[in-house]
């Protein structure tokens, strides 16, 4: 059925290879004198180009396939076998895979090139491209493994990535703590995602752990144990992709350089998630309750993060949050078992996040690593490219027909009311609707009004080609990328959700058209709402409020940080000092200071007896002696 | 042509340590002459390694009798459960002598002693000749730590060694109440390990004398509560010593649970297995959280280390192959990342003179290869997929969870625990600004990357062809659990089957 | 007649053994001492009569070689004794006191 390809190991390989040797380099030189910035953007960007070809080649042999033979697998060497466990060094590429593969290393690719301009003059330049071609690496592993555990993999590599680069200015303690927190998080899901792969594999992995014959044997699994799989799972997912009650760590990852934000924690690696529920679709469709529980789950952390996004003052935090929001609705998609909507939203959403960070890097760049909204005002006549680009994103985020994100975020609404969550339904308008007001809140400060800070304005400029272009080639993917999914009611034929199929588990429900065009109907209606609102508050230049009551606790986030940090952060220290100032010396410690005492005391019990003068020590001999003779003479007798 | 490879590196460094403690002769010679020994077994070790074909059985054998009238023999054998401890015993200790140049020469004698010891402790297959290596390994310790150790060396050597002898003499006992009932049992003297296999041992007697055998073998490993000798003496000892306490000796303690404990006693064992596993957890979630609060490095990494080493131990007592085979491969991951960790320390405070985190930052700025290899041995530590630390920890989390769902959990959380500690400390020591103190830190020199550059690699290449190491292990491991659950099921059918007709003659 | 050599050695030997716990003197402690050798070789030649063998008396001799080489370095550390505290009072030497 699968078919062999052998170098689907090779498009991994390519960018680790890069990060190995533009690391190696780094290493050796930086202390001295600093290699050349051009030789390391060449290094950098062959390695995402090249994969992006080749994941070309492999969408179209796949392509090329009978639609239900669609698997090409490599499997170089058995990583580790130990009884019944046989975990292969393996690669898949299914049109799931292929489709992820080909928007990864597309925008990986543009970020790597927007990043030369972006970095450009920075120290550690070279560090910054081995850990970005690292990223792009483990990335690759994630999509093309071909097991849970090879998958595993990549999904620790990219959360060390994250690490490694929210923490990049290492210098400033609150950014390496911005890592520290994510990478605690992101442990915190892996420990969900190891022990559901570990539970998987008890139930039904002994025949083969790899993802093809765990669909096979998908079936076998009993209520209980499939569902707890199913939540394990989801746990794992919600540390990577940030949904509650894990997602604290993504809006203080923005401490990273803007790029990685776009690539990271926006497009590629925060989406993970989404698709392992998605490759796990065969188990999950079985188990709709769990399906359940993540589309509240992730309706719920879209709403959230919609609440704290309208507060923002940061342009990257209101981006991150947006980001966190956006990965609830993909969330919900995936719940409702509509997993090739999550998927198309996943796709859609990278190219115009991606796009929206880029742009805000150019604005950040150009500010000077200004980053509040209220200090910045009127730039569109400065930075024309730029803000034609944002705004092309922001329309395509706020869900505006006929952009990217209308189709796929219709989409996964429209599924939930099919599928029987009208509530699910509501909340996604409702939250469509935020998103619409605070996106456009951000674009009317940064862009429209009158500039804010006068002296920043006036040295404001668009930035150079290798920022603006890449900006461009995205505008047009946000754009356009939702023809490919376009459902029947506007004459598409779901192209994307077709290729998909032969990957995913799920069914497609049928109802009646007018139900959709009421649907679709309610979301234009709430983006129509939500930018109006934003354009009459905004529109005309606006200066900071105050916050209070409401507005002042979504600024704050609910003080969700000060509750983890009260009830989890502050005891987990208390303990670990507990223990080692009072349990580890008085208490672990006990039966050794017994002894010590015990040998102590009955020392000082017997000192009486040694009284120093030889001829008392005789009189002990004497005695000893008599008593041995006494009792020596008894026994002869 | 092996034929005495396992003696030859037994006696090859005890000799030559003693000879370096009885001739006069600078520390720069003494350290050459280890150097060139080490690197000597070093390549036997590698032979060995590559000649081993991993069938389960004893392989390299030498066999001479000792004191027959007892049954003593001078048995020597290496199999897949010994194979990782004795190549961890043997790679690792070249390092030590190229890195650390400034000591005297009855340290490195001490040292060479050290390795023969705990190489004829891996190697012996009888019991009294393991026992004798097993004490013999503590006194190059017992001099390393009481004499070349920190400030408070004193105290710490005493609570070590004498923690450790009185586990030794519980087990002692126990040896000979082993030997006895082999005595008793087929009218002969054995106490190889081969002819106590067959031994079957009920009743108060073979409990308490397995528990004799646990705490001694739980003091070295060190298995909560048993620990409370490691943080002084591992922070206390010289680097050098805490790096062979920590990635070899304390390996030994849970090799010998394996090697003699599993096979003598397999119904004890099957029946405290819940709660030694308890304990494994106890000690990583105990140790685990001590670490987060500690401010002295070296410390840190002590606390690290017994929380790694309740993991292990509780892959022993998981009782199924997935858990039995990490255990063994995380031996080997454990000594080539916490262990190298050590030495990092170690030089960090050659250079700078403390060991203190607060002192300390921005290390990274001036030393980035330093800082690279100790990242990779950090993320190793903490079971990064890709290291060698994430075969081990993921094995023994999946035996653990066929084993009891409950503790597969707690052990999972080892994943989470670890990383809390490490990156705290990583960020304050590397990372921040730089402090006075740090300003001149020097990077890696050219001998110090190249006696890194190959453990990094191992570590790298152990996550990655983990197969290598595995198949070599698996089959012994496969049937060690065999014979465990065989045993043990037998003997619960035997009890069953036992207990109405007790009832039926009683009524 | 044996008896009675036996209970004289036996009251030589009970003499030595309080001369040893009750004086203090150090040279009346090492007179009492070769007292008790000497209690012991009348045992030994005692038995040997009784059982005809020689080897009581071989042990005799041996004593008293051991009782002379002992007298000599005893003697000298008497002197060393005397030299250190000035004194041969055995209460002074009470270094082992607990």
């Amino acid at each position: 059925m699968e078919q062999t390809a052998n170098y689907l190991g090779l498009i991994p390989l390519l960018p680790l290879t890069g990060a190995l040797v533009i690391g190696l380099l780094h290493m050796l030189t930086c202390t001295k004198k600093p290699l050349p910035e051009k030789l390391y953007s060449v290094l950098a960007c062959i390695g995402p180009l090249l994969s992006f070809f080749m994941a070309l080649v492999v969408l179209f042999q796949l392509k090329n396939m009978a639609p239900e033979d669609r698997f090409l697998s490599h499997i170089p060497f058995t990583w580790f076998a130990v009884g019944e466990l046989h975990v292969d060094m393996g690669f898949l590429a299914d049109p799931l895979s292929s489709l992820m593969l080909v928007f990864v290393t597309f925008i990986g690719s543009l970020i790597h090139i927007y990043s030369i301009g972006y970095m450009a003059g920075e120290e550690n330049y070279g560090k910054y491209f081995a850990y970005l071609n690292l990223f792009l690496g483990a990335m690759l592993i994630l999509v093309l493994g071909n097991g849970p555990v090879v998958m595993f993999v990549g999904w620790e590599g990219v959360g060390l990535c994250s690490y490694l680069l929210i923490s990049f200015y290492t210098k400033d303690t609150d950014n390496v703590l911005a890592g520290n927190k994510a990478f605690i998080v992101n442990r915190i899901g892996d420990l969900g995602f190891v022990l559901g792969m570990s539970f998987l594999f008890w139930a039904i992995g002994s025949t083969g752990f790899d993802f093809l014959s765990l669909r096979e044997n998908a079936h076998l699994l009993t209520p209980g144990i499939g569902f707890a799989i199913c939540l394990l799972l989801f746990v794992g997912a919600c540390g990577k992709s940030a949904q509650i009650p894990l997602y604290v760590w993504l809006p203080d990852a923005m401490a990273g350089p803007t790029p990685v934000s776009a690539l990271i924690h926006a497009a590629t690696m925060v989406t993970a998630g989404v698709y392992m529920v998605a490759r796990f679709s065969f188990i999950y469709s079985h188990f709709p309750s769990a399906g359940t529980i993540i589309a509240w789950v992730g309706i719920l952390t879209a709403l959230l993060a919609a609440i704290f996004g309208m507060f923002q003052k940061d342009i990257k935090k209101i981006l991150a949050y947006s980001t966190v929001s956006q990965l609830g609705y993909m969330f919900a998609g995936v719940g409702v078992a509509a997993y090739s909507a999550g998927i198309f939203h996943v796709f859609t959403h990278a190219f115009f996040k991606a796009l929206l960070f880029l742009g805000a890097g150019s604005v950040i760049y150009a500010l000077h690593h200004q980053q509040n909204i209220w200090k910045m005002g009127g730039l569109k006549a400065k930075m024309p490219i730029t803000y034609a680009t944002m705004l092309i994103g922001a329309l395509a985020l706020s869900g505006c027909p006929p952009f990217s994100g209308f189709f796929s975020k219709d989409e996964i609404l429209f599924m939930a009311l099919a599928n029987g969550h009208p509530g699910i339904w509501f909340i996604g308008v409702l939250v469509a609707g935020m998103t619409a007001y605070y996106t456009f809140r951000m674009m009317f400060l940064v862009f429209h009004g009158e500039a804010r800070d006068k002296q920043a304005y006036d040295q404001a400029h668009e930035p150079p080609a290798v920022m603006t272009v890449p900006l461009i080639i995205l505008a047009a993917g946000a754009a356009l990328v939702g023809v490919f999914n376009l459902p029947g009611i506007f004459g598409g034929s779901m192209s994307v959700s077709n290729w998909l199929a032969p990957s995913l588990v799920e069914h497609h429900p049928h109802v009646s058209i007018w139900l959709e065009i009421m649907a679709i109907a309610a979301s234009i209606a709430a983006v129509v709402i939500g930018i109006t609102i934003a354009y009459k508050k905004f529109g005309h230049g606006a200066e900071e409020p105050e916050f209070t009551g409401f507005a002042k606790l979504g600024y704050h986030k609910f003080y969700v940080d000060e509750i983890y940090n009260a009830a989890i952060i502050q005891p987990y220290k208390a303990i670990g000092s507990l223990i080692s100032r009072f349990f580890e010396p008085n208490v672990t410690d006990l039966h050794v200071k017994f002894s010590t005492w015990l040998y102590t005391k009955s020392g000082k019990a017997f000192k009486v007896f040694q009284v120093g003068y030889v001829r008392i020590y005789a009189i002990y001999m004497v005695i000893g002696l008599s008593v041995m003779s006494f009792f020596l003479s008894q026994s002869i007798n | 042509m092996f034929e005495y490879a396992l003696s030859v590196i037994i006696f090859l460094p005890i000799l030559t340590g003693l000879a370096l403690l009885l001739f006069p002769l600078r520390g720069g010679v003494a350290r050459a002459v280890g150097f060139i020994v080490s690197v000597i077994i070093l390549f036997i070790g590698i032979e060995l390694f590559l000649g081993f074909n991993g069938k389960s059985g004893m392989e390299y054998t030498e066999f001479h009798q000792w004191i027959p009238s007892l049954g003593v023999n001078y048995a020597l054998g290496i199999d897949g459960i010994s194979l990782l401890v004795m190549v961890a015993a043997t790679f690792l200790f070249p390092m030590v002598f190229s890195i650390f140049k400034t000591r005297t020469k009855g340290f490195y004698g001490n040292l060479l002693l050290a390795q023969g010891a705990m190489l004829g402790a891996i190697c012996s297959t009888d019991l009294i000749l393991f026992y004798v290596f097993w004490e013999i390994m503590l006194l190059p310790i017992f001099f390393m730590i009481g004499i070349y150790g920190g400030d408070k060396r004193l105290s710490a050597t005493l609570k070590l060694t004498i923690y450790t002898i009185a586990g030794s003499l519980l087990m002692l006992a126990a040896i000979i109440y082993v030997g006895t009932s082999y005595h008793e049992q087929f009218g002969k003297w054995s106490f190889n390990i081969a002819d106590l296999q067959a031994l079957s041992l009920s009743g108060g007697f073979a409990i308490t004398a397995f528990l004799m055998f646990m705490v001694a073998f739980a003091i070295k490993i060190p298995l909560f509560p048993f620990h409370t000798w490691l943080p002084d003496g591992y922070t206390e000892a010289p680097t050098a010593t805490t790096f062979i306490l920590s990635a070899i000796m304390a390996k030994i303690g849970v090799y010998g649970v394996i090697r003699f404990v599993i096979p003598v006693f397999e119904v004890e064992f099957t029946r405290f297995a819940i709660l030694f596993s308890l304990l494994g957890i106890a000690g990583m979630l105990y140790c685990g959280l001590a670490a987060i609060a500690q401010k002295d490095i070296k410390r840190l990494l002590a606390f690290s280390s017994a929380s790694h080493m309740g993991i292990i131990a509780l892959g022993v007592f998981c009782m199924n192959v997935q858990a039995l085979s990490g255990c063994l491969f995380q031996i080997m991951a454990h000594a080539t990342s916490t262990g190298v960790l050590f030495l990092f320390v170690g030089l960090m405070e050659e250079r700078l003179g403390t060991r203190n985190i607060d002192d300390l930052g921005g290390i990274a700025y001036r030393a980035p290869i330093f800082a690279t290899f100790f990242a990779i041995a950090m993320l190793a530590s903490v079971g990064l997929p890709g290291t060698s630390g994430f075969i081990g920890e993921f094995l023994i989390i999946l035996g653990a969870i066929k084993f009891n769902a409950f503790i597969g959990f707690l052990a999972g959380t080892t994943l989470i625990i670890g990383v809390c500690y490490m990156l705290w400390m990583f960020q304050r020591v590397f990372f921040e600004k730089g402090k006075e103190r740090t300003e001149s830190f020097a990077d890696l020199n050219g001998m110090e990357i190249l006696t890194f550059v190959p453990v990094i690699l191992l570590i790298i290449g152990m996550g990655i062809f983990p197969q290598t190491f595995l198949e070599k292990i698996e089959p012994t491991a496969q049937q060690h659990v065999a014979q465990l659950t065989a045993v043990s099921a037998s003997q619960i059918a035997d009890t069953t089957v036992q207990n109405p007709g007790h009832t039926n003659h009683k009524n | 007649m044996i008896q009675d050599y036996l209970i004289l050695s036996v009251i030589l030997f009970c003499l030595g053994i309080l001369g040893v716990i009750s004086r203090r003197n150090v040279f009346t402690v090492f007179m009492s001492i070769e007292l008790m050798l000497n209690a012991a070789n009348l045992a030994f030649i005692t038995f040997s009569r009784v059982h005809e063998s020689m080897d009581g008396h071989v042990m005799a001799m041996m004593i008293m070689a051991v009782a002379a080489a002992e007298a000599a370095l005893a003697l000298a550390v008497v002197i060393l004794l005397h030299k250190h505290k000035g004194k041969l009072d055995t209460n002074v030497f009470s270094l082992l006191k607990g």
